[in-house]
This record gives structure tokens, sequence and C-alpha cells, in this order.
């Protein structure tokens, strides 16, 4: 019978130690092909995602058009190099404008505690409840044919679980007897942040943005789905999943396209996390 | 110490497995609540059976009232109108068996059939059949298209009474909007509670707004000897809003007939072992709605441009993967009265636009769109999701434009906002399909659309003499129609209010298992009673 | 394991929490109703002219028929005074008329309802069936290749848009198979594929949380010590694993509801499944906001009532919790 005395250390089994190197490394592997292709690709493929030629709609993959044309004649690999880009980047700055105000109103609340915090915890309890596709519409509704407004309602839906996640750390943190000796060491606010809250906080909130991420993506493919947000000839990841929905019968791999490469960004940042964090 | 993989289900698992399976069943168990709060509703939708007609489409029954959903219930054959109307266009009788006009062309008389009866056993009066057209007048519908001063009874005759000469007044009244109900369908305030026809099929179970049962009802040949009983018993409409669901429907068998297929579900449909493709072109046409009184627009040589501009056989292929779609005039060959088969195609060419948009004045800039005097080429144009191939057209002539050097801004709304923007003069361009069929005699809807104040969903800021003088000419009785109408055509074709692009073939799938089915290109029926199963 | 030790501090702290989850409904319903307001108000373009095209559908919608709702709907008042008219109509629960239909908002909702929790609660006991027991399964050997497979899996899911999920479940039991109906409501079946579709993009999720639960039990003191005591692994999974594991599981299902809840929306819609989230979708098409007002509202609700019940039923299975 073995004892398992440290209660932090992985459990063993098969080839431990290589499999978290490894895991770690395709992550990073992944997330880097997407990034130059987000980056890089639109210039190095050199076509322009809305030139159509009707004639050769659907057309199969081939070397000169590896992901073929789509349902008007527009090179496939162009608009998914664009779409990536445009896309992640939004997403991005979706989750990040979510999380920064989600963990910085989650750490006041906690910090402030009385009434402040109930009326917060209240608000943001309301607005969870909320259906995230009202609150979008509404948005897009004052400013039909643009994506920003789409994304700061993503935001807007987005930043309650930063929110609940931080404030409750952030409650069993305050009250440890480590910040506690800080605080009567003298040290001030920036210092508690960085050196007591942060590093617990971070992995949850990392957690929280790597799914948010994809639901960003996936909530422009909702979207998409009610009629909203169509702007073309932009591509975007989530819309064109919804445009070529019709195809994926006759042309399977043009839907495929948007979806693996969301796929491959989602798991690259799940294996990029280390173990404590995993989710 | 081993470590063993769980073999028993833990506790918890046990308790969770016996609840879900217990749930399905109390919920099937729970199908038994009853459906709509009319006590006339509150019947369950039972599972279908296989001698049960499905019949899948995007239509939703957004009320009961005739002026909302009522095609729905004319085309499923539970509530019929004065008249009916035969492939070719020409007027049959259906609950009025003859209709005359007097010699000053101002009252007309539709005589009823006699022994009809509605669905509820009441016989089918005149005062009944006043009742509900006098509704239908009060409603948004194509009554008002006509200038009627009064409709009255007089005997079993049906008396209505213009104020000026209107030729197709007969064809108004096979509008579904027209639709005959029983007294009994109306509540105190007038509203619809319950649809209680004439047709052929009265309506057994409903649920607004996604489906109804209708079963057939035996009495409707007591008024018709000479008709056959019709085959199918029992029938369903299940509003279906995507068109991948629709076609797997078929598929999967759970559908006999599915409509408003898009080329990519025909295509798979095609060598579906389970269902077989039936289509009729209709007249139907998607064209461009321009503001002609725009400042970038009121030049003819600009409309034409963008005329020469678009690709129409491309977006027929590619788009509708029919190249016969492609409009070489506004008017579709199944209007064959109105198609001129001489007049001279819309053609494609890009070069001749640039070089007419270059005559008006504009000179391509660096970033290829057009200038003149400073501004820039730029339109928005308007378009609707609820025809899944309006937004992809536009996007294919969002692109043409680019080519001649027009930076076209594609906004994809609702459809109300093309009337919206005729009317606050904000539109520029409009994407739309107009149904010239809604009406068998289209006169009437030409007569608004090219008016002489143009029409929300015809011209804006543009009206010809001649054309609203050969309309109103084609509204009465008129010795030169052939030519008035080709007049029509020609100045349109010229001109160019409306730019056409393609027009619409309707493509049903129809089960194997069914036999004698057709389209009708009025879109009013579904021919139902008309359908035998296959043996 | 005594759950009746009669604390009066438990059952205090189970009223106290249920009383901030009736603020958190009101608070609901508050935001809901001003914001659907606003809708009417502020957004450009035309509301007659929208619900004139609910109605009456493009062929036949024209500017005579928009003024006749305009008239008819009264969407011409004050902005304050139209305000309080629609707290006031909230607070009595009288959620209006339907714009397109002319029913009952309340009818229409309450005859939408039940399809739609019947979805709900079957795609939740799918997902808790489907999910927890890959989670647990997958924590107990980590790194093992069940693990990797339900990882790669869950991520597969979560990138995949639910209607192409649900379109693929169609392909395989319907068009395939033959085993169940593709769409509609009228079948004993007919609810299997769309909770099908919900509940494994739930237990996409759930069985991560399951998994790390089980690894960070597994790798826990208590847990140890039970081992060495001499239970065996099923033993001590039974009586110290499961109850810890179900902790971060059943709570992390309240964050999950709003995934159920906005995914509800699409696969009623694929499937056509005559729900609230189908009706939602029309109502928001249609510009009807007092459809709109009214099923954001049902959804909201649930969303909290559903939350109180987890609620409970965690600090049922949770001592710590109690006080």
């Amino acid at each position: 019978m073995t004892a398992y005395t440290d209660s932090s250390a992985p459990l063993p089994s098969s080839g431990r130690r290589f499999s978290l190197v490894s895991r770690r490394g395709a992550g990073i592997v992944l997330l880097t092909l997407i990034a130059v292709f987000a980056i890089f690709g639109p210039w190095l493929i050199a076509i322009d995602p809305a030139r159509q030629e009707l004639s050769r709609f659907l057309e199969s993959p081939s070397w000169a058009q590896p992901l073929g044309m789509d349902q008007l004649g527009r090179s496939m690999l162009a608009r998914l190099a664009h779409a990536t880009r445009l896309s992640l980047s939004m997403a991005v700055l979706g989750v990040l404008s979510a999380a920064i105000p989600g963990t910085l109103i989650g750490v006041a609340a906690a910090w402030r505690g009385g009434w402040i915090e109930r009326v917060l915890t209240a608000l943001a309890d309301a607005v969870l409840a909320l259906p995230g596709l009202l609150l979008v519409l509404l948005l897009a509704a004052f400013a039909p044919g643009q994506f920003w407004p789409l994304y700061v309602g993503i935001s807007l839906a987005l930043w309650v679980e930063y929110f609940r996640v931080v404030r409750a750390a952030s409650h069993i943190l305050l009250a440890s007897p480590q910040v506690e000796a800080s605080r009567l060491l003298g040290f001030n606010t920036i210092y508690l942040l960085r050196r007591h809250l942060l590093p617990v906080l971070l992995p949850r909130i990392f957690t929280l943005m790597r799914f948010g991420f994809a639901g960003a993506v996936l909530a422009m493919s909702a979207l998409g789905f009610v009629g909203v947000g169509l702007q073309p000839p932009t591509p975007e990841l989530g819309v064109m999943m919804i445009e070529l929905l019709p195809y994926y019968s006759e042309a399977p791999w043009l839907i495929g396209a948007p979806v693996l490469v969301l796929f491959m960004t989602l798991l690259g940042l799940v294996l990029l996390a280390r173990e404590e964090e995993a989710a | 110490m081993t470590d063993k993989y769980l073999a028993a289900p833990t506790r918890r698992h046990l308790l969770l497995t016996a609840l879900a399976g217990v749930l399905p069943v109390g919920f099937a168990s729970g199908d038994a609540l009853a459906h709509g709060d009319h006590p006339d509703n509150a019947h369950a939708i039972a599972p279908v059976s296989t001698d049960t007609l499905t019949v899948v489409g995007p239509w939703e029954l957004t009320g009961l009232d005739p002026s909302r959903a009522g095609y729905i219930f004319t085309r499923m054959a539970v509530a019929e109108t004065l008249l009916d109307i035969d492939d070719a266009g020409q007027l049959r009788p259906a609950l009025a068996v003859r209709w005359v006009v007097s010699a000053d062309k101002l009252q007309w008389r539709f005589t009823l059939r006699s022994n009809s009866r509605y669905h509820d056993g009441s016989p089918v009066t005149p005062g009944s059949v006043l009742n509900a057209l006098k509704r239908a007048q009060a409603r948004p519908g194509v009554l008002t298209l006509a200038d009627i001063r009064n409709m009255s009874t007089d005997g079993n005759d049906i008396v209505v009474t213009l104020g000026k000469r209107f030729a197709p007044l007969p064809y108004l009244f096979t509008h579904s909007t027209t639709q005959v109900l029983a007294p009994a369908s109306f509540d105190a305030n007038s509203n619809v509670k319950t649809i209680i026809g004439t047709g052929p099929y009265r309506i057994t179970a409903i649920s607004l707004p996604q489906q109804f049962d209708v079963e057939r009802f035996d009495d409707y040949a007591a008024s018709r000897p000479s008709l056959k009983l019709p085959t199918i018993r029992r029938a369903r409409y299940l509003s279906v809003s995507r068109t991948e669901t629709r076609t797997l429907l078929v598929q999967s068998g759970q559908a006999d007939m599915a409509f408003s297929l898009d080329p990519p579900s025909i295509r798979r449909l095609q060598n579906s072992p389970q269902a077989q493709l039936i289509s009729a072109m209709l007249p139907r046409t998607t064209y461009l709605k321009l503001n002609a009184g725009h400042r970038f627009l009121n030049d003819v040589r600009v409309r034409q441009a963008i005329s020469l501009g678009i690709e129409r056989s491309g977006i027929a292929k590619a788009l509708l993967r029919d190249p016969e779609l492609g409009a070489t005039q506004l008017f579709p060959p199944a209007m064959r009265q109105w198609h001129q088969d001489s007049l001279p195609p819309l053609r494609t060419d890009p070069l001749l636009a640039r070089q007419l948009l270059h005559q008006a004045g504009w000179i391509a800039g660096t970033d290829g769109i057009r200038y003149r005097l400073g501004q820039r080429f730029e339109l928005k144009l308007l378009t609707f999701v609820d025809r899944p191939e309006l937004p992809l057209i536009a996007a294919a002539i969002q692109e043409e434009m680019r080519q001649i050097g027009i930076a076209v801004r594609v906004v994809v709304g609702n459809s109300s906002d093309i009337p919206a923007g005729h009317r606050s003069g904000s539109l520029e361009m409009g994407l739309t399909a107009r149904n010239f069929g809604n009406l068998p005699e289209p006169v009437a809807t030409l007569l608004q659309d090219f008016g002489a104040d143009g029409a929300d969903w015809g011209a804006m800021n543009w009206s010809d003499p001649q054309l609203v003088a050969a309309l109103a000419r084609l509204s009465e009785e008129d010795r030169h129609a052939v030519q008035d109408r080709a007049l029509v055509a020609t100045t349109l074709q010229r001109e160019l209010p409306v730019i056409p692009i393609v027009w619409y073939r309707q493509t049903t799938a129809v089960s194997k298992r069914l036999r004698g089915a057709t389209i009708d290109p009025y879109e009013r029926s579904y021919r139902i009673s008309q359908l035998e199963w296959a043996r | 394991m005594n759950i009746v030790h009669g604390d009066n501090r438990a059952i205090a702290s189970l009223f106290s929490a249920l009383g901030r989850r009736l603020l958190q409904a009101a608070l609901v319903a508050l935001l809901v109703g001003t914001l659907c307001f606003f809708m009417t108000r502020m957004l450009p373009g035309d509301m007659a002219y929208r619900i004139a095209a609910g109605r009456y559908g493009y062929d036949m919608v024209t500017s005579a028929a928009a003024d006749a709702v305009r008239h008819e709907l009264g969407l011409d008042r004050p902005l304050l005074s139209a305000l309080a008219d629609w707290w006031s109509k909230l607070w009595h629960l009288d959620l209006g008329l339907s714009q397109v239909t002319g029913q009952p908002v309340i009818h229409e909702i309450a005859e939408q309802l039940v399809p739609t929790l019947k979805l709900s609660v079957l795609a939740l006991g799918l997902s808790f069936l489907i999910g927890p027991t890959i989670g647990l399964l997958a924590g107990l050997r980590p790194g093992g290749w069940l693990d990797r497979s339900t990882l790669t899996l869950s991520v597969l899911l979560r990138a995949l848009p639910s209607f192409l999920l649900g379109l693929l479940l169609v392909l395989i039991f319907s068009v395939q198979m033959g085993a169940l109906p593709a769409a509609g409501h009228d079948d004993h079946g007919s609810i299997m594929l769309p909770a099908l579709t919900l509940a494994l993009g739930l237990a996409a999720v759930s069985s991560r949380v399951a998994r790390d639960a089980m690894v960070s039990v597994r790798s826990s003191a208590y847990f140890a010590f039970a081992l060495t005591k001499g239970l065996t692994l099923q033993q001590a999974l039974l009586h110290h694993g499961i109850r810890n594991v179900a902790v971060p599981v059943i709570s992390y299902l309240g964050v999950q509801l709003v995934y159920l809840i906005e995914g509800v929306v699409l696969v009623e819609t694929i499937f056509a499944w005559p729900g609230i989230g189908h009706a939602l979708v029309h109502a928001i098409f249609g510009r009807d906001v007092p459809m709109i007002q009214g099923t954001a509202l049902i959804l909201g609700l649930m969303f909290v009532i559903f939350n109180s019940l987890i609620d409970v039923i965690c600090s049922l299975i949770d001592p710590r919790r109690r006080s």
C-alpha cells in the first residue's frame, strides 16, 4: 500500500513528468501557429478576402487554394486569415474589457464590504440572470452594421463572472493571516494586491478568460443565427460559422475551418494551463 | 494498493439514473396539457401517425386573423375565398359561382354557391359572408386597392359598388385576407377566436405559432357533388424556420412536404430515396429598389451603369443554382401576359458601366471608388434575412459594385426597414423580392408600385406619366392591353427605377409515398385535396 | 451524515440565502423591464413598421399598415410618463399583449414555459449523468488516456457552436439511424436530440470541473488517510470523495445555467422546439417588445429559481455552508 503524504504533489502515473512538459509545449506550439496565422497570414496570403468569382463558387480545395472557395467564389484561406485576426483580437479585447473591470470591482467590493458590496452583488446577480442575447441585441440595434457594439455587449454580459469569482476569493484572502500581517506591518494597497491577491486570483481569472474567449466568438455566431451582426463582406469567425452552415453537406471543409481554428486556439490555451489552474 | 476503476455505480449516480429515466416518462405524460387558452383549442398535439400528411414550411402562425397568417389556412384548404385561380391565371368559382359586372362597370355581383356549410354545421349565408368581407376591408389587406364604396347583400348575391372602375376587382377576392369564416369564429370584439372555415379540411387542433392539425370535412362534398372526396384524411402543418431542419425532416421521413428549400438543401435531396423535388417558377422578382431622387441616383445613366455592373447569370448560377433565373427584365416568364419576349434583355457589361459613370461625372479615385466634386460614391443597401438568399445576393452585388467603383455598405435588418426608409426618404438602395403574384392580376400591385407617388416596395421619387396612364387604362377595360403592357415593361427597362436581379423558383420536396403533387404558382394552396398515397 | 441536525443557524442562513434570491429576482424584473422600455423608445427605426412586418409579413407591410399599428398601440407618448406606466404594469404582473399576435403575453409564455422547462431539466439531468461521471473516472487517472481524450473532446465541444452540434446529432441519429425524430414537438422522442445537444455542451465543462475536483480530492490529506485506514478505493470515494467532489460540481452548475439558458435559445430554434427561447428569437426578429420583455423576464427568473435550488442542495450536502 502506498501512502500519499504530500497533498500538493501530482499523482505518479506512467510518464508523468514527460507528459506535463509536453502538454505545455503542445499548447505553446498551437498558440504560436494561430498567432502567426492571424498576424502574418493576411499579408502572406495576399489575396483580397472580398474578391469574388461567382463562377468558382464552392470550389474544392486545390494547391492554389488550399481551402477552396466559399459560396461567392471568394478565397476561403484569405477569409479565414482575416477572420482569425479580427475575431481573436476582438475576443481578446472583449474578454479583457470584461476581466479587468470585473476583477477591480470584485476586489473593491470584497475590500469595502458593507452596503457597497451588497449593492454590487445584487446588480451583478441581476445582470447575470439577464439573457446576454438581449443585452447584445439592444446595443446592436443602436449601431446596426458594426461589430463594436456587439463586443461591448458581450463584455457587459461577461464581467459578472469575474466579479463573482474574484469577490469570493478576495474575501477569503483578505481575511487570511498573511494579509492581516502585511496590513499590520504597514504595507500599502498596491503591495497587498500584487503580493497576496493577484497570485491566487490570476489562475482563476485565466481559467475564466480561456473559456470566455471561446464564448465571445461563439456569441458572435449566435448573433448571426438571429440575423444580427452580419456585416458583409467582413469575415468573422463566428459569423462565418453560421454563413457556411447551409453548405455543411456539399462543402464540409468550409464550416470545419473556422471551427478548427477556434478549437486549436482553445486547446492551446487549455494545454497552457498549469495543473492547479486546470478546468 | 492497486488503483481500481470504480466498478459499481455510486449511490448518487444510481439515484440520478433513476430520475433521468423517470423524467422523460413523466414529461411525456405531461403532453396531455392543453395548448391554447381557448376552449375550442384545448386539444393536445398528439404524435403523428403514418396516415397523416405532414407539411413543413417557414411561415409561422403569427395570429388567427386572416390578415396575419390567413394564407396558411387557405393553403391548407381550411378556409376559402369567393373565387379561385387556376394555373393559367383564370378565375374559377369557389364560394361564389358567378360574377358579373354592371354596364357602367361600377357594380359587381357575386352569386354565392348554395348548400355550403361551415365546419360547425351552420349554413353559409350571404350575411355571414358579408361580415367576413367587411372585416377584411377594415384591416390591412388588398381591398383598399379598389375604390369600394359599398358592399351589401341582395338575395344570394354579394353586391360590391365601386367609386371608380376597376377591372381586376374579382382578383381581389381571391386573396387569402378575404377568406370567409363563420360568425362563430369571432368574439364580441370581432377578433378571431377560432378558425371555422368552409374548406375541405377543418382544424382539429392548433398550437400557435407552430403547428396545427386538420382532418377531412366530409360535408364539403354536399355543396359540390361533382368533386371526389379527398384521399388524405389527416394533415398537419408545422412551422420550422431553418431550411436545414426542414430538409432533415424530409430525409428522416418525418415530413411529407417541405417548402422553400434553398439550393444546398435541393442539392442534398436530389438523390434522396425519401423524396422527390418539384419546382415551378413563381411571379416573384428580386430587385434593387432605388431612390431615384437621391443626388447620386437621379441620373438615369448611373442607374443603367449599376444595372450593367450586376452579374445576373453569375448570381443565378452560384447562389440560386439555376442559370435560367437571371432576370432579363422585371416580369418573369411566369407572368405570361406581362413578360415581353421581344424586349432586349438586361446585360452585364462592366466596361460600359464604367464608361457611363465616367460620362456622368464620376472619376475613379486611388482607392478604386469614384468621386465627383469631392464626393465619394457611397451608398447604403438595406436588405433583410427573412428570405435567406437576400443577404447573399446583397454581398455579391456589393462586390460587383466595388468593381465598377461604387462603395456599397450592406445593412441587414428587418424587412420593415425598407418601407420605413421609403417613407422617411432616407432609403438609398433596398434589396427585396417582390411578389407580383400576390394578386393573380398584377395590375393592382403595379398601379401601387409605379403610380404617381411611388410606393413602399416600388419606385421611389420616380414616375412616368405615360406609364401611369397605361396602368390606369389597364385597370379598366383596356382595348390596347397588349400595347399598354409592353409600354410599361419597356419604360421600366429603360428608366430602371428598380433594377431586376433574379427571378424565383419555388422548390418543394415531396415524399415518395405521395402522388399527384403540384405547385400552385400563386402560392394560394398546397393542393392537399388532390394528393393521394402512393401504394 | 445526519442531515437533520436541526441547527437553527442552518435554517436561518438558508432563509437569508433565499431572501437574497428574492431580491435578485426583483432586481432582474426591474432591469429587464427598464431595458425593454428603452428598447421601445430608443431603437433607431420605426417600431410601428417593425411590428407591422412581424404581423403581416414582408409581402404586405406598407406605410398604411404601420400607421394603423402606431395608432393601435399608442407608440407616441412622452418618455417619463410612459416609463412610469410601464413599471406600474410590471408591478401588477400585467405583461401586456404581444404586439404581433395580439394575445396576452402571459398566456403565450405559459404555453411555452412547459416545453422549455422540460428541455432544460432533461438537459441538466443528462449533463449531470454524462459529465461528472466521465470527469470522475478521468480524475482517477490524471494524464491517462481517458483524461487526455476527454480534455480534447471537451475542448472540441466548447469550440463547436450548438447549432452545428445539433445538426450533427440529427444527421447521426435521425437521418442515418432513423432512431429519433429530427425536430418538432409531436413525438415523445422529440425531446431527446435537443436535450442531448444542450447536455453535451454542459457536460464538456462539468466533466472537467469534476475531474479537477477528483484530482484535488485524491491528492488530499483526508483521502490519503482514509486509504491508510484500510478502506478500499470504492469505500473511500463513497464516504469521503463524492461529497467533496459534489460541492464544486454542483455550485458550478449555477454558472452553467447561464450557458444553458443561452443554449436553449439556439437549440429551440434549430429543432423547432416551441419553447421560450424560440419565442424570444421570434420576438426579437419582429421587435415585439412585450414578448421580448416577457420571455427575458421568465428566462431570468428561471435562472434565479434554479440557482436557489442549487443553493439549497449545496447547503444540504455541505455542512460547512450552513453556518
